[in-house]
């Protein structure tokens, strides 16, 4: 055996050791991760290449019995073995140095509240998924999406020419064609498939100009926020592409529906709370509300929300998670812009619902919403909810139809 | 013979000569060996090789072209060497003309009496003219899709603080994206190539070509005549391909008479770096895409080559040099890849010119250039009689707009909106 194995074990070994055990417990739960130690490779050409770390000193426990005088080599200004160490009093620096600065705990800290605050970021996987979503935000769901907005995709004058063929194209050269390699790797595909499919929606731009009303913007932070009973909930981050307009969109339900959904009963999620898997904080600001634009934006309205799955592997999301997560951030965009439009109070009912689509997609399957805010009032769980008609579908030609329907909404 | 008969003796010897030609010869042709350990074997191979790839179809072509790897120099777009654009001039057989070609020129001569006006409110009616088919209203609501694609990005997204050398990433790339699409789609009823066109984001151009040789110095192989290998992997920020070819710009005729500087120094002095992998042609798409000529290209300047630091490093001169460099490479690397993918290659010259554009930006300053590639022809057996060159247009800088104040852009430049209006609309 090589004489470097052979030392690595002897570590090994002395590492699991009876007596060191206990020590190395002591590091690894003072610092919360495993620091193992492990040959670390130098790259030195002038002495040897491998070394170890040197080992965590644990500082000795400075004992305080009231009543003795403590004597230290202070005065004597070097070591005296006998002698305790001096404590000197706490020094700060007049000046701030980025270098040596450690962060107050956070009961210190200026945004300290007692009343935690659970997040909903890009992040979150809500362990109930599409039932939670409901319930945080008073929300009925429908279970199809509406047919006048389907139809819209049906007429021959809102098709692209050559539709199947060119989406078909699109799909391979997503698929296929966009990389030297055999395949583009899986966010490469997504994302390339998702803005083919938008570029061929917009060139009908020629026939209809109203889609030249709208932006597409990539990355924009998102801050809204609300009670839900007698929690305090933020909806937080970035989270897709958003396609917004210079106009808003027209309501889906009709007054009449809207008012019928203050018979519908929320599924409660009981014995499981229903801020679980959101993220509790103690330090934020209260009432944030932002739409991620300044207010003299020129393209307001929210129109769509596209979100892209699987970006980030240590991130994945399950279908039913992904789908709560537009259900919430479809509801944080509109919420945003009702603060905006109605003032911060929360309102019964609003009177101009604000509607919100959103689209998710993994690269084969995709998830169409649309949401539509009727109230801001969380307080309560009967009156006038929210409503949320969404559809999904897998592998089909239909989809495209369902893709560009939403598109065109709001255009004709 | 001729004396028994009574025929004159010249009739004989053209009975003759015409009988030899009839007859068809008994033996083949007398060829050099494949296989003997010499020169005239060595170019026998490489002759029967060049046949078997001329007569095979395109995707074999480019395979059989691609195959064999072998150290190369990676020729970077965008590099930090000092006078690249001498150096890439000569790699590419490119001749540089200052100045836009002629279906352009026009907004060279408005352009200096642009620049004295500093306010933008209303373009003077003379500038509508020189765009066929764009009256003042459609030329404004351009205008106001540029300001709007400035505004969304610079005044009222919020956006957190740049990390360093992030900056044009964060500002000025989706601005960049959000002025092509957006430009795409207005001219698309000026221009319909442009909704057949593909628009990638971020894609990948690659190239790989052989210019000039050299005697190996050392090794096992030294004292060998070997081949410069070059390699090209760009990324742009942005482009449009389009299905049909766009005309050219000149004859391939009138290309003769440009200067293309010589570089006698070998190309590692440049400095250029050699490496051995993967050899790759690619216009952003593979060979069944049927977008598969170009139309034009965005580059976007890293923040290491921005103006503001190279002024601090004192190396202003380089900027533009930088730009043509950049251009040149990008565009002959995209239109070498046109070339192939339609057959041609180094054996194969093009019959016909392919002709792209680029426009390089860093967020305020633009730069417009044009290429027309007349030959592929470069390496060393077939540039021997090759009177052709490949031409790069460009135009000096233009600034698009001063500032943004309260949400307001200052000094907004209509030479440069028309340039890319012009520059969008080519079509065939």
């Amino acid at each position: 055996m090589l004489p470097e194995t052979i030392q690595c074990l002897k570590a090994a070994t002395r590492l699991f050791s009876q007596t060191d055990f206990s020590k190395d417990l002591r590091w690894l739960s003072s610092h919360g991760r495993a620091s193992f130690r492990q040959a670390r490779r130098c790259f030195i050409v002038s002495r040897c290449l491998t070394a170890k770390s040197p080992r965590p000193r644990i500082p000795r426990e400075r004992v305080e019995i009231p009543g003795l005088e403590v004597i230290t080599y202070g005065e004597r200004m070097h070591y005296v073995p006998g002698l305790a160490k001096p404590v000197n009093p706490h020094w700060e620096r007049d000046y701030k140095d980025p270098r040596y600065y450690y962060a107050p705990p956070s009961h210190e800290m200026p945004l300290y509240k007692d009343e935690p605050c659970y997040v909903f970021h890009q992040r979150t996987s809500a362990l109930e998924g599409v039932a939670q979503a409901l319930w945080l935000t008073k929300t009925k769901m429908i279970p199809s999406l509406p047919p006048q907005l389907l139809s819209l995709a049906e007429r021959a004058s809102n098709q692209i020419p050559d539709q199947d063929e060119r989406v078909q194209t699109a799909i391979k050269h997503a698929c296929f064609w966009d990389t030297t390699e055999e395949k583009p790797d899986k966010t490469k595909y997504c994302n390339t498939l998702l803005l083919n499919l938008l570029h061929l929606c917009t060139t009908l731009q020629t026939s209809h100009s109203a889609i030249g009303r709208r932006n597409l913007v990539d990355s924009y932070s998102l801050m809204a926020s609300w009670k839900r009973g007698n929690d305090l909930l933020q909806i937080r981050g970035q989270n897709g592409l958003l396609l917004s307009c210079m106009d808003p969109l027209s309501e889906v339900s009709g007054k009449e529906e809207v008012r019928g959904t203050a018979d519908h009963i929320l599924e409660t999620l009981y014995p499981v709370s229903s801020t679980i898997s959101l993220q509790k904080v103690h330090l934020y600001k209260e009432e944030v509300n932002c739409s991620g634009f300044t207010d003299d934006y020129p393209y307001p309205h929210a129109h769509t929300i596209y979100f892209l799955e699987g970006a980030d592997p240590r991130w994945k999301l399950r279908p039913e998670q992904f789908r709560a997560k537009m259900v919430m951030f479809a509801f944080g965009n509109a919420l945003v812009r009702a603060h905006k439009l109605y003032g911060p109070q929360p309102q019964r009912e609003l009177d101009h619902p604000i509607t919100v689509q959103a689209v998710g997609t993994n690269g084969r399957f995709f998830h169409f919403l649309v949401f539509q805010l009727n109230t801001t009032d969380f307080s309560r769980d009967d009156g006038i909810k929210n409503q949320v008609p969404a559809g999904l579908s897998g592998y089909r030609p239909e989809t495209f139809s369902k893709f560009l329907a939403l598109y065109l909404h709001g255009v004709l | 013979m001729a004396a028994r008969s009574r025929l004159p003796l010249l009739f004989h010897l053209k009975l003759v000569h015409t009988e030899a030609a009839a007859k068809k010869p008994a033996y083949p042709p007398i060829v050099h060996s494949l296989t003997a350990k010499s020169k005239a074997a060595k170019a026998r191979q490489l002759e029967e090789w060049v046949k078997k790839t001329i007569a095979s179809p395109v995707e074999e072509k480019l395979a059989t072209i691609t195959r064999m790897q072998r150290m190369k120099f990676v020729v970077y777009p965008q590099t930090f060497a000092r006078n690249a654009d001498r150096w890439y001039q000569h790699f590419t057989k490119t001749a540089y003309v200052s100045g836009l070609p002629e279906k352009f020129s026009l907004g060279q001569e408005k352009s200096t009496e642009e620049k004295s006006t500093e306010e933008g409110s209303s373009p003077p009616a003379a500038t509508q003219a020189t765009l066929p088919g764009i009256d003042r209203d459609a030329f404004e609501d351009i205008r106001s899709v540029v300001t709007r694609a400035i505004l969304s990005v610079h005044w009222h997204t919020k956006k957190p603080r740049t990390f360093v050398y992030r900056d044009q990433e964060q500002m000025v790339a989706p601005f960049l994206r959000n002025l092509v699409t957006g430009l795409t789609f207005s001219l698309a009823k000026y221009n319909p190539l442009l909704l057949q066109a593909s628009v990638d984001l971020n894609p990948q151009v690659n190239f790989y070509w052989w210019r000039g040789q050299r005697i190996i110095p050392k090794g096992h192989r030294k004292g060998r005549v070997e081949a410069h290998k070059f390699q090209i992997d760009d990324h742009p920020h942005s482009q449009i391909r389009i299905t049909q070819q766009l005309p050219e710009f000149t004859s391939m005729e009138a290309s003769y008479a440009a200067e293309v500087p010589e570089v006698t120094v070998a190309p590692n002095l440049m400095p250029l770096f050699r490496r051995q992998y993967e050899n790759h042609v690619f216009t952003g798409s593979k060979l069944p895409d049927p977008a598969c000529f170009g139309h034009t290209q965005f580059h976007l300047v890293p923040d290491r080559y921005r103006r503001d630091r190279m002024a601090k490093m004192q190396q202003l001169d380089q900027v533009e040099v930088f730009l043509r460099a950049n251009a040149l490479t990008s565009l002959f690397a995209w239109t070498g890849a046109q070339a192939m993918y339609q057959g041609f290659w180094n054996y194969e010259d093009v019959t016909r010119p392919f002709v792209s554009q680029a426009v390089i930006t860093d967020g305020k300053f633009f730069n417009f250039f044009c290429y027309q590639l007349n030959t592929l022809a470069l390496s060393v057996e077939t540039d021997a009689d090759n009177p052709r060159k490949n031409v790069l247009w460009g135009n000096e800088t233009l600034k698009l707009y001063d500032r943004v104040e309260d949400g307001v852009v200052v000094g907004l430049n209509d030479d440069v909106i028309r340039l890319l209006v012009q520059f969008l609309i080519n079509q065939p």
